[in-house]
Formats: structure tokens, sequence, C-alpha cells
């Protein structure tokens, strides 16, 4: 950047050259010898002469503009040359004549812009269920319809039906308006945002937050942010799509460690460790990056031992707690209060306004520094609109109620704990359910109940209730087709859950078949013991049909 | 001035043909058969615009002092009392604009009954202004050559940047060694590599910290007409502010607010009161658990029609409408050709998708075709296999540039190289064409032509989200391939409300709610919903809610239709009042987005703050966004304008004064093209210059 400078005050100065000082008559004599022999050069170029000519025509002969348009073609090179993304495929290809070039165009054919949809595909589309009026733990499935128990929505806290928080929604609107018609860097930052922002870190005790406007892309786009080419990040295994598609951005070292396993991650953080010893090399910057409750199995993560970890070698903490904040924790702040864990040492925080809190978006959490960082350097939140003022009003209420009402949070888990006791009978193990032990006894070896259909890895506290079939069947396609049924099943007895959507072909690792259910604090003790019986009933129906 | 000028008083508005005013509309059409080709011809635009270059008359209305007793609705045309102008072409004194000015921002100057707080959507009821926003082949879409500014600004320019970074490292070098602590956060330490290096961050401590007072201002409130900026100081040189408590209320001229839909008070917002009670406030799960609402259902049906394709999906965030639907598109083995200008959203997807990509030169469909040439020809790098396909990606309105792209030229190339279109009408949906259905509309081109419809809810509608149309098949088979609806949360039922009704009163509703309209009452009301093409129709009323309603003149398309058009006329005035007055400004005339180009980086903060704390006459503060470099090249930093029509006449003159003002003073009038007006002058023609296909034609 130096460069436009100096290359623009040297020849002001030699311009005038009647009254040059006998000192530095030998340095114009050098620039003098230089020049001639650069001329010499660029004359020899084929092609020179046109150059000189199409340069001096166009600015007739004013040096001045030609001078600067040198400079412009070089600041212009040296974007180019710095810009991150560089098109694939440049250079040369094969010499064709224009005749040539026309036929080939005449010739291509293009495949359809869309494939054809698979079965499978068809079915999801067709299987998706349509809510009448007010989503909740109770929804009609038809106009005018009886309410069925919806165990298929994040509502976690029953926030989405809340009438004081619609109370304060409808506030919002009547001072705020919908929609906030920019993004947070140009008049966008309401003071609603900035408030939940510190309602948000005060609840967890972080020093700072930022709001995303959307709860999937806070993940994947706060990832790339902070890591760059050449930063390493250790994953687990089983996190969710949006991580998977902030780690594809972020274009660092990925390595990945066994799901929930974490010995597995001592041994790549150490052989990491050991690699980088090995190369040398400058110091770059090391995550683990994991989910607090999975969202991909209802696992959860064991922080206490991560954090452990991560001290130790020398990583900082992505801990992405979508569907843990507001679930977990005795007042729903997550896992870093189920553990005891402060939330600072999670270097960066991430949680969901959509999922508990009953509004909309995401959130980041973390020091001052890092938030600051994405305020600026985080795609979705510096080209994004902000989110509308209700969806942070909505939150701060959210946020408050789950401080002042931890029964909320205690009516979850008796409630989870319900809905498990009824399906216990269908799972490998009696006794699986201990709340105390912290990695859910996913993994436990013996198996006494012969007639199991059902496993659950999810932890006992989750709301979030993935279920595999114990004895699927040998496609994938019939496996789904079989969980489908069950969901039907389920339907036409009054309970809404939901097989478990993935996007087959775009996963990074394909997850398992399952059964998703999500318990709410809103149901009483009976309409969960049916809704557990429901699906109980149905599991045992589909599957024995099946043999 | 202009030849043909005739003053007038508001009172005698009609005096020339001698009709009372309550029929002024007629009169207008009864002067426009007569042959006399006049601006007013604009209220008509629907059926003929106005194609006359030279003969356009202009007034000069006198300055209107609001009388208590003069009630008029904002359909009737009554007076001219919107606009505060020259006195018979004296230039207001001082004392004068002053005066004008006191309180202009909230206390409205025409009295009208109006559901809509004047702070947030300005009362203007002048027919005159308001304007066609259509394709002219007098008009060419692309300028031949971009205005360039004398050598002297480029040079300066570059050294103050070689100045700034210079000093950066100066200070950077002493500060390190003066006050570690500032740095410790930038540094390696104790085993940690720092989250953010020195380096990586130079740019932004040293350059952007300069100018941190102009960004991310704090607001309360609706972003309307008027912002209420949070009033907020700093004791350590921009690296932290704290709120004053008190608050400043600012012309509005930055936020996506293109139709005036943000608001917190009439039709829309009753609408999402009323959601807000039946649904309550929060989507709740993914689309495809069990977060699909009757309502997403009603509103992607709307959109679909109101885009004119066959289907639609809504994504709840307009960024990720492009950056998870783009990778269920396109996978390797595919060829993405973007624009250079486009959107980071769109990268974003094209990258996830692992798709090849090319760039074009913006808005270059020359080299758009030489690209594809050569691409199609080549094949896929060093296999030389064919691609799969190729999707070219396009924006309607560039929102940096505010520049539209050549759609009929670009479709001409699609006949013949056979790739798919994406247009990303994020900032022209709604904003653009005489039915504010987009690019589209404007160039008069079937919308089924192009493959993939995208846009954003968040700019004319006041809402949030996205959308993406296109056939059925397309749709279908995105929404079970999109990472959004299988992983992300619903839109939220106030969001798809805001949608709902903005749309339904763009379009207008049939059969509408209102009693039909009597054609001897209002000739702007009939033509409303009638009179357009086929596949901009209106809202069939079965489709939207059952407990949906809008008040009459939402529902039954005028009001929409009015909004269209002011913003039309806005657009088109500021752009070309800007450019009368010397400056360098970018884009289409007809564009909502009005860059004026500042080159300077010192500038660019003087701008900003002297628009907020102004040392004219008046003192009216001016909420502007600079933009410089990542988001535009080094050289060309900016101030943005984002017209609304919200915003009245008045507005606009007021906007071109402070501009006037301040483009004076920091010495921005770079234009080399024809004598630079004073800014009077070009407030008393403005329908003229609105109305002209080209502006050196008005001398
Ligand atoms: C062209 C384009 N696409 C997409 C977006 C993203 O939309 P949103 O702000 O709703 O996330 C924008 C917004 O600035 C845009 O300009």
């Amino acid at each position: 950047m130096a460069t436009p400078s100096t290359m623009v005050s040297a020849p002001a100065g030699a311009s005038p050259a009647d009254d040059i000082s006998p000192a530095l008559l030998p340095v114009v004599a050098l620039l003098s010898s230089t020049l001639t022999y650069l001329t010499n050069w660029f004359n020899s170029i084929p092609g020179s002469p046109i150059l000189l000519r199409y340069i001096r025509s166009s600015y007739q002969n004013d040096p001045w503009r030609s001078l600067l348009e040198v400079l412009l073609v070089a600041f212009a090179l040296r974007t180019l040359l710095a810009r991150r993304t560089r098109g694939e495929g440049e250079g040369k290809g094969l010499r064709l004549s224009e005749k040539e070039i026309d036929e080939l165009v005449d010739d291509w054919q293009p495949v359809p812009l869309v494939g054809p949809m698979s079965d499978l595909e068809k079915r999801t589309l067709e299987s998706v269920p349509v809510i009448y009026g007010q989503n909740g733990a109770h929804a009609r499935v038809a106009p005018g319809g009886k309410p069925v128990l919806n165990l298929a929505v994040y509502d976690w806290l029953g926030f989405v039906e809340n009438d004081e928080i619609k109370n304060v929604a409808i506030d919002t609107l009547h001072e705020y308006g919908v929609g906030s018609c920019g993004p947070m860097g140009f008049y966008g930052t309401i003071d609603v945002h900035t408030t939940f922002e510190q309602d948000v870190a005060e609840f967890l005790n972080v020093e700072s937050a930022i709001i995303y406007a959307q709860g999937f892309s806070a993940v994947s786009s706060a990832i790339p942010a902070f890591a760059k080419r050449g930063d390493i990040i250790v994953a687990d295994r089983g996190v969710n799509f949006a991580i998977h598609k902030g780690l594809q951005l972020a274009r660092c070292t990925v390595r990945w460690y066994a799901h929930g396993d974490m010995k597995d991650l001592e041994r790549v953080l150490a052989s990491v460790d050991r690699e980088i010893r090995r190369k040398g090399g400058r110091l770059t910057r090391r995550f683990i990056v994991t989910e607090g409750i999975f969202e991909n199995d209802g696992m959860m993560s064991d922080l206490p031992k991560i954090c452990e970890l991560k001290k130790k070698y020398k990583y900082r903490l992505v801990l992405d707690e979508s569907m843990s904040f507001g679930m977990v924790g005795a007042h729903g702040r997550g896992l870093t209060e189920h553990y005891g864990v402060p939330a600072e040492e999670v270097e960066i925080l991430i949680g969901s306004m959509a999922n508990a809190l009953g509004a909309g978006g995401g959130f980041c959490a973390g020091s001052q520094h890092v938030t600051a960082h994405q305020r600026i350097n985080s795609g979705a939140s510096v080209f994004s609109a902000a989110i509308p003022a209700m969806h942070a009003t909505v939150s701060s209420a959210a946020v408050k109620m789950m401080q002042s009402q931890p029964y909320l949070l205690t009516n979850l888990r008796a409630n989870v704990l319900t809905f498990r006791q009824q399906l216990v009978k269908l799972e490998p193990s009696p006794n699986l359910i201990a709340p105390s032990s912290p990695n859910g006894g996913a993994e436990t070896p013996f198996t006494n109940n012969k007639d199991a259909l059902i496993s659950i890895p999810s932890h006992p506290d989750s709301g979030l209730i993935h279920i595999f079939l114990v004895n699927p069947p040998d496609t994938l396609e019939e496996e789904e087709n079989v969980l489908q049924e069950i969901v039907d099943e389920c339907l036409a007895n009054g309970v809404i859950i939901t097989r478990a959507r993935r996007l087959r072909g775009q996963e990074s690792v394909e997850p398992e078949p399952s059964l998703k259910v999500c318990v709410s604090a809103m149901f009483s003790r009976k309409e969960t013991e049916k809704a557990g019986k429901t699906l109980r009933d149905a599991i045992v129906k589909v599957c024995s049909k099946r043999r | 001035m202009p030849r043909t000028r005739s003053s007038k008083a508001s009172s005698s508005a009609s005096s020339v043909t001698g009709v009372p005013a309550a029929s002024a509309p007629r009169n207008n059409l009864a002067s426009q058969a007569g042959g006399s080709a006049t601006a007013r011809s604009t209220l008509l635009g629907v059926i003929t615009r106005p194609r006359h270059s030279d003969a356009a008359i202009s007034y000069d209305s006198s300055p209107h002092h609001p009388v208590d007793d003069e009630v008029s609705d904002q359909s009737t045309i009554s007076s001219y009392a919107s606009s505060i102008g020259t006195v018979n072409g004296s230039p207001p004194s001082d004392d004068e604009l002053e005066r004008m000015y006191k309180g202009y921002l909230e206390k409205p100057n025409v009295l009208t009954q109006s559901s809509y707080k004047h702070s947030e959507f300005g009362h203007c009821n002048n027919p005159n202004y308001r304007y066609t926003s259509q394709y002219n082949p007098a008009e060419p879409v692309t300028p031949e050559a971009e205005p360039l500014p004398p050598y002297y600004v480029l040079l300066t320019t570059y050294m103050s940047y070689t100045l700034l970074i210079l000093l950066g490292h100066i200070r950077d070098f002493f500060g390190k060694k003066l006050y570690p602590s500032y740095y410790e956060h930038l540094m390696p330490r104790d085993g940690y590599a720092a989250l953010n290096s020195d380096f990586d961050s130079f740019y932004i401590r040293r350059l952007k910290v300069r100018l941190d007072d102009c960004f991310s201002r704090p607001v309360t409130g609706v972003p309307g007409r008027t912002i209420m900026l949070l009033d907020r100081y700093t004791n350590d040189c921009r690296e932290s502010f704290h709120l004053s408590g008190t608050q400043t209320r600012a012309l509005n001229v930055s936020s996506y607010n293109y139709l005036g839909f943000a608001s917190s008070t009439g039709g829309c917002a009753d609408a999402v009161e009323e959601t807000l009670k039946r649904y309550g406030p929060a989507g709740a799960a993914t689309r495809h658990d069990a977060g699909t609402l009757d309502l997403h259902n009603q509103a992607e049906k709307l959109t679909a029609r109101f885009v004119g394709s066959e289907a639609a999906m809504i994504v709840s965030m307009g960024f990720a409408t492009n950056s998870t639907n783009i990778p269920a598109l396109v996978e390797k083995g595919c060829l993405v050709i973007s624009d250079e200008f486009n959107h980071a959203s769109i990268r974003f997807g094209v990258r996830l998708s692992g798709a090849s990509v090319r760039t074009f030169k913006h808005n270059d469909v020359h080299a758009l075709e030489d690209l594809l040439r050569d691409c199609i020809a080549q094949g896929q790098p060093r296999t030389h296999r064919p691609w799969k396909k190729i999707v070219v990606i396009v924006e309607g309105l560039f929102s940096m540039e505010g520049t539209m792209v050549n759609l009929p030229a670009v479709i001409e190339l699609k006949r013949r190289y056979k790739f798919y279109l994406y247009v990303d009408e994020a900032h022209s949906i709604g904003a653009l064409g005489p039915n504010g259905r987009g690019v589209c509309d404007y160039f008069g081109v079937d919308p089924r032509e192009i493959d993939i419809l995208m846009g954003t809810f968040t700019k004319s509608f006041g809402a949030a989200g996205g959308y993406i149309c296109g056939t059925k098949d397309l749709i279908d088979g995105l929404k079970v391939r999109s990472h959004a609806f299988c992983y992300a949360e619903a839109m939220s039922p106030p969001v798809l409300t805001q949608i709902i009704a903005s749309m339904a009163a763009i379009m207008g509703i049939a059969p509408p709610l209102a009693t039909p309209v009597d054609l001897d009452e209002d000739v702007s009301d009939s033509v409303s919903i009638w009179s357009r093409h086929q596949s901009f129709g209106p809202a069939p009323r079965q489709e939207l809610p059952v407990w949906f309603s809008l008040p009459p003149n939402m529902a039954n398309g005028t009001e929409g239709r009015e909004r269209l058009r002011r913003l039309a006329f806005n657009s088109r005035y500021l752009s070309s009042g800007l450019r009368k007055l010397g400056f360098i400004v970018y884009g289409h005339r007809d564009s909502p987005i009005i860059p004026l180009l500042l080159y300077n980086p010192g500038k660019m903060g003087m701008f900003s703050r002297m628009m907020l704390n102004r040392l004219g006459p008046d003192k009216t503060p001016i909420a502007v966004v600079i933009v410089a470099y990542p988001a535009t090249p080094l050289i060309t930093s900016r101030v943005r304008f984002c017209l609304s029509a919200s915003h009245t006449k008045t507005d606009i003159d007021l906007l071109l004064r402070a501009c006037d003002e301040v483009g004076d003073i920091l010495n921005l009038k770079f234009s080399s093209e024809g004598p630079h007006w004073p800014v009077d002058k070009v407030i008393a023609s403005a329908e003229e210059l609105v109305a002209t296909t080209d502006l050196d034609l008005v001398q």
C-alpha cells in the first residue's frame, strides 16, 4: 500500500530537470539509464507500440492520467490476487475457433435444474403435517378440528402459547412495527436488540452476546468468522447439520472424534499436538466444536471433561446450545448450569431464540472480543437485516420467565421422566434411566431385554428424544417407511411426533433414521402418559406387523 | 429555469381550465387528451406514461401553512399543500427555511385523514408527485460509461488511504510498546493464537474505527420515514460508546423500507396484532416437523401469485434463502456464473454447494456472453467434460450500485446458451415495476422465463425472511432438499401476516371488500385493479386467511398503487436532482437505491456527521448510510440513500438542500456533465426532471 505515494512523488520531484543540484546527478544518471533500458526492453515486447499508442490516444498524452491508470491496474491486480474466492479453471484451455464454439454451444444439453424426487423424498413432502391456528403443545391438524398433543415442536417451556408473552409482542408491534428494514450496521441496531443481548449475557453470566436473524445461520456463520484456513478444528462426529456447514465454510483443517467419546477426543487432540510439534510452524487457532444436547440424537456432551481437555491442549470451545439452552439446567441456562461449569469457560456459546425462547433467531454469547469480532466479520450478521424487534422483546421476556419460574424446568424434567418410563419396557435395558449419570447410559453394554424394539440414546434430562429401531429393516428406505408408519399411527391416535427428517445425500455423516419426540413442560402428567403410551402402542403394533 | 414555467398558487391550481378543484383528475385527463403534455399526467401513468422529454410543465407551489379546517382524504386531491416550495421563483431565505422546517419531521403540513403517523409515513397528497416505474427503451438500462471523477480526487483518495495505513502502522508500532494491554487479545498468549490477530484486524482497528460513530447507530421505534436515534458519546476515540439518554429524530433515508410498510399503525399492524392473538409470536419448529402452519401455505401461495410464478417457498431469513438453497440446486460438476457484485449470501451459498464459480464484470452482458462461450466450450477444468448445468446468478437491483440487471438481454442469452437463470430480487421486489412485482414487471418480461426468482421480505414488505419462486417441480424439489426446510426454524406468524397484508395491499384483493369505485369519482381508483396485466392480478380473497381483513383503501389496491407511484417519483426525483446538482451518482434513475460517490475516506465520516448535525438553516437531522471497502471497491466510497414511498416531496427537497450544502463544503460536485444547477432550480423543476428521459435535455 505504500507504493502509490512513492510512485507519485518520484516523478513529481524529478520533472523540473533544469535546477538539479550536482550531488544528485549520479542518481539522475542512473535513473535515466534505467529508464532507457526499460524503454528498450518495453519496445522489444511484441505489440508494445500498439499499447503505447492506445495509452497515448486514450488520455491525450496526459501522463498523470496514465500514471493513475497504472496505479489502478496495479491495485486491481493486487485485489485480484488477494481475493479469497478465486474463480477456478482460469488459465489456458483448448484453442477453439468461433465456429467450433458455436457448435459446442448448440450441442451442449444441461441436465434438468432439479432432479426427479425419490419416493422417500416424495413421502417426506407429503407427510409434513399442517397446523391450523396456534402452534404449541396442543395443536389442530385440521381446520376447526380437535386439538391433539403435539410432540414435534421445540417448545420446551411452552412460551409459544404464553399469553403474557403475546402481550409483550403486541406492545412491541405498536411501538416498533414488524421488520427492522436494515442490517445491524445500518440503523438496524434497535434498542431492544441490545437489551436482549444484555439480558442473555447477564443470564448466562458472560460479558456479551450478539443476535443473529436465524438460529441455523448463527452457528454456520459464527464458525467461519473465527476459523480460517490453516486453523484446526476438532469436532464431534455427531454434530448437527448447521455446524457441518459452518465447518465447510471455514475451510480449516477438521479432525473428527467419535461421537461423545472423550477418550477418542483426547486421542485426537494428542495426535494433532504431536503433528504440530513435528511440523513446527506458526501457532494457529484451535477449536473444539460440539453441541450441548445433540440435535441428531439427544445425547449430552460431557462438558467438564471437554473443558479439562481443552485447557490441557489449549483449545477454545465452540458449544452449540441451540437445543439445550432453555432445556437443561435448573433455570434452563443449558449445559453450563447443568454441570456447574461457568459459562465463561466456553469461549463461543451459541443458542437459539427460536426453540426454547419461542421467538426467532439465534445468539452467540462470549467475551466482548468474541462478539465485537462477529459484528464485523460474520457474514450472516453483517449482510442480513436485523431480526424483528418483537422477537427480541419476546426473547427477553422469556429469559426473565426462565429466571423467575424455575418450576417450568422442573415440570419439563418430570414430563421427560414420565414419558421415558412409558417406553422403558421396549428398551434393551430396563434400568437405564438414572438421571444422575451424565451420559444417559447410551452405550450400556448389557442387554437383558430380549424383546427390545427400540433404543434411546438421548440423555434422561433431554426434552429432545430420538428413538432408534433395534432391529431395523435392511434398507434405509424401508426403515424410514416403518418409522413413518409409527408416526402416522400416533397421529391417528391424537399425538403428533415426527420422523427425524434428513437431507440424504447432503449430510457429511449420514445419521441413522430415527423418531424424534419433543417433550414440553406444558403437558399435564396425564397427557404425557397418554403420549408415551400412544407411542409405545404404535411401535409395538407396527413392529409386530412387520415380523 | 424551465421555459414553460407557469406559477400557480395552491388555491388556484385548477384555475387554468376553470373547473372546481374536486374534479382535478378529470381535468388532467382532458388536458392530456388535448395534447398538452404535462408532467401532471403522471397521475395517469398507469394508462399512458409520459414519454415527452421537453414539454413538461412544472409548478412553483407557494409555501403553504396548514389551515386547521382543511382536512382532506388521502385519495382526494384538493391541494398542493404537501409541498414547501419556492416563492414564485425567488429562493427562500434562511429565515423562511428555518420556519418551514420547524418541527417538520413530526407535524404534517397537510392535514389528511390517515391511520399513519406522519413521522412513519409522510402525508403527501399532491398527485403531481407520482410516477410509474417502468422500462422505457429511450433510457439505457446500463450507462455507456461510468462517470469518472477528476483525477486529483483519485489521487488524493489513494494518498488518504496510504496516509491512514502508514499512521496506523506507526500507531501500532508505538502502541505495542506503550500500551501492551490494549494489544493483549490480538497477540498469541500462553499457547493460544489470537482469535483475531493484530494483522487481520488492522483495517478495522485503524481505519474503520475512525468512522465508527457513523455505523451501528442505535435506534428505537419504527424505521419509517423518520427514525429515532439514541444519542451516544465516546470517551476513548470511538473504541466504545455510551448512551447519553437523549434522542434525536432524523429523516431516514437509510432503511430498506421501500414501500413504507414498516409501521406501527394502520392495516398491516392491525392484521399482525390479530395474528399474534391467534397464533402467538413464534414458528416453534422446523417446517418439516410440525412447524408448517396454514399461514405458511397461504403466504406461499400469495407470494407465487404476487411474483407471477407457479409455486413459492418461504424461508425465515433472507440471507439463508440464498445460502441454504443454492447448495440444493447445484453441486460439484455444475458451474455458477455470478455477477462480480453479487451479495455475500449468494457467495456463501455457492461456496457451500461445491460448484465451480466464475464471475463476470458487473452488469456487462458482453462479458457474460464471452464467459459463457468460453465455459461451455472448455467444459469442466482439466477433464473438459461438459458441465452438468450452468446457473447464472444476478441481482435484480444491486444494493450498493443502484444498477438494474439488463434482463431482456440476459434472457436473450439464456435462449442461446441454455443456462438456468437465478435472479435475486431482494431489493427490486416491491420496489420496481408498475405493479411492484420487481424487474420482470419493470421490463415487461414474463416471470416464468426466469427459472429461479429469489427475493426477500425484509425490504419492501417491512417484514423479514425470503422466498424462492419457480415451477412447482422446482419448489417441491427444493422443499425436500433445502437446509432451511429441514433444519432451520419456520417463519413466525406475525412476520407471515405482515407479508400477506403488505402484499395484498399492493395487489388489491378481489373481489374487493369495498364497494366498487365509482368511475366518476376518482379515476386513479378504478384503474387500480382491473387494468393490470393478466399475470399480475389481484389477491383472491379465498386464498387469504378467513379472519384477515384490511381497511378499504388497502383492500382495493389504491393505497398500494399510491405507494408504488410515490416511491417511483421520489427515486427518480432524487437521482435526477443530485445529478443536476453536479454530484456523481451511480445507478439507474428508477432505482430507489441511490449511491452518491464520495471517494475520499475522510469525507465519508464528515458527510455522515454533517447530515446528522446540519449546518444549514433548517437543522433537520438526516440519517444516512456510508459504505466503503470491502462492501465497495476501495476507491469508490459512497453514501447510499434508500428512498421510500413514505417520503414526501418536501423530504426529498430537504435532502437535496442538505446534500447541496454539504457537497459544497466537502467539494463533492465532481460531475463533468452539464452545468451544475443551484438547488432551488432543481427543486422547482422536480416534475420536469422526473418526466424527462434524458437529463441533458432539461436546461
Ligand atoms: C441481494 C441480497 N440478497 C439477500 C439479502 C439478505 O436478505 P436479509 O437481509 O433478509 O437476510 C440481501 C440483503 O441485504 C441482499 O441485498
